[in-house]
């Protein structure tokens, strides 16, 4: 569904991201992992065009999509969950999901799509009216996850969810990511939580230093000694 | 206490024009990220066009028919050709805040000299509705009258715009956060440029407004460019409903100033200004 490669991105003369090649395939769940400042969110940047490359080719749906402006992206069907929610917090939750629904096709439909987002945050139904402002940091993680899927999205980019949430937050977070799957949502999910996330994903990359220097599927992963070491302290 | 109504309601009828000035500035500034320091020559322009187009027999405020549409496509075509280009230009925001200014610098110069090409720098008047209507305890001019309940209809429509409809939101959205919106979809080069158009045209209505009620010169337009620009401080930058309100307070202390020391009212704007800079940098309405 998704193919980056070799992709190298960065800002200015600042290279950060050294032929990145990485591939989503339809219904998966696939994980990018790594700690901070390893590149993981300018290779969301990158591909969601929010930020140029400047070399290497990102195809989706079997088309390429280089230097399309993020708004065309979006229209294609991916939706990109951004890091740190980036909520419209002077806009009411009904409004936040509206604008989730913006593109045209997604539009039409927002009534029925708002239903469903309703039923799988009923919270946000019953707070419909109040300012995004007022949110926790949980709450707010939920409306964007929601307001991500009101463009009916093929492809969701899921950029740190669980960063700064309780742990009985990021459970919950976790469990919607299972759910939106089970809707026949593909995923790249972008963490630093490397348990957790790698026990819900299909696959895993694991990126450090602009570079991908692991990939395989999670239970290799986990049982790498690598991983072990790096990312979960054992 | 007379007196002080008096005030209240001058302030309140000049208000009115300074909100809808403001609003444009806003809408530029606040989501344009463009400080258009040439803003008050579209007011100059539009306050010309409409003196012209009655001197053709066309009813002043139906003038406002052709003024707004055709600032507004200026407005868009000039967001699109040279701050759009800006814009992709610049490595950050700050960059092209910045470098935007500078052009909007230049802007101002160009207008400027075509403007007094064309018609020198002779105070221009015509008569409209310069009959007296009584309103509180005095007289008011009711051109005045009807500017105010104009400028303060277009707002209020705006409004009613942003609140309510798919464009509107979006502009809302830009306003908060420019990149996010692009994720979900906007068309961010579109709705910038679409701002600006939109503070264009208001900057022309309310040039309309004042050549109704005032002698107009192609030098006033700067002099409405510094009173946006406290306005939009005090009501907070890209808020409009603060630049609406905001435009009817600084038109009450302006007049109350005024009454009191003409000379002073412009001093007035830039302690204001000054002092909302230290003590409350994002304004009234803004967060």
């Amino acid at each position: 569904m998704l193919e980056v490669k070799k992709l190298s991105a960065g800002y200015g003369n600042i290279q950060i991201l050294w032929d990145v090649s990485l591939k989503v395939n339809e219904g998966e769940i696939v994980a990018l992992i790594g700690g901070n400042g390893a590149g993981k969110s300018t290779l969301v940047r990158t591909i969601t065009g929010l930020l140029p490359a400047n070399s290497g080719t990102v195809e989706f749906l079997g088309k390429s999509i280089d230097g399309l402006e993020p708004h065309k992206i979006a229209e294609l069907g991916i939706s990109h969950i951004p890091e740190g929610r980036k909520i419209f917090t002077d806009m009411s939750v009904m409004e936040n999901l509206e604008m989730g629904a913006y593109p045209k096709n997604a539009w039409k439909n927002k009534k029925n799509t708002l239903k469903k987002v309703y039923e799988m945050f009923p919270r946000l139904k019953e707070r419909e009216k109040q300012l995004a402002r007022t949110f926790s940091g949980g709450e707010q993680q939920m409306l964007a996850m929601g307001r991500g899927l009101m463009s009916q999205p093929k492809l969701c980019i899921i950029d740190e969810p669980s960063n700064g949430l309780a742990p009985m937050v990021v459970m919950e977070v976790f469990e919607i990511i299972q759910s939106m799957r089970k809707q026949g949502i593909t995923i790249l999910l972008i963490e630093q939580n490397v348990k957790q996330t790698l026990e819900i994903s299909d696959r895993a990359y694991v990126l450090e230093n602009g570079r991908i220097v692991m990939e395989g599927d999670c239970a290799t992963c986990l049982a790498s000694e690598h991983i072990k070491k790096a990312y979960l302290g054992l | 206490m007379d007196l002080f109504l008096n005030i209240f309601i001058g302030g309140l009828l000049i208000g009115g024009i300074y909100s809808l000035v403001s609003m444009g500035l806003s809408l530029q500034y606040g989501v344009g990220k463009v400080y258009n320091i040439a803003h008050g020559e579209f007011l100059m322009f539009g306050a010309f066009i409409t003196y012209w187009l009655q001197s053709m027999g066309v009813n002043p405020l139906v003038a406002v028919v052709i003024n707004a549409p055709l600032m507004f496509i200026v407005g868009f075509i000039l967001y699109r050709t040279v701050f759009t280009g800006i814009r992709v230009r610049s490595p950050n925001p700050g960059v092209f805040e910045s470098n935007g200014m500078l052009a909007a610098f230049g802007l101002y110069f160009i207008v400027q000299n075509i403007a007094v090409l064309i018609w020198g720098s002779t105070p221009y008047s015509y008569q409209y509705l310069n009959t007296s209507v009584a309103l509180g305890p005095s007289d008011f001019h009711l051109n005045r009258i009807i500017a105010a309940v104009f400028a303060i209809a277009i707002g209020v429509i705006f409004y009613i715009f942003l609140a309510s409809t798919r464009s509107g939101k979006a502009i809302r959205a830009a306003a908060q956060d420019t990149a996010t919106a692009g994720l979900m979809g906007v068309d961010i080069n579109f709705v910038l440029a679409m701002c600006f158009g939109f503070g264009a045209a208001m900057a022309g209505i309310a040039g309309t407004l004042i050549s109704v009620c005032y002698p107009i010169q192609t030098t006033m337009g700067l002099g409405y460019t510094v009173i946006a620009t406290v306005v939009i401080t005090l009501g907070g930058l890209g808020s409009i409903p603060g630049s609406f309100i905001g435009g009817f307070i600084i038109g009450i202390i302006t007049t109350g100033v005024a009454y009191w020391e003409p000379g002073l009212a412009v001093a007035a704007y830039y302690i204001i200004f000054i002092i909302l800079l230290l003590v409350r940098p994002k304004g009234i309405m803004g967060r």
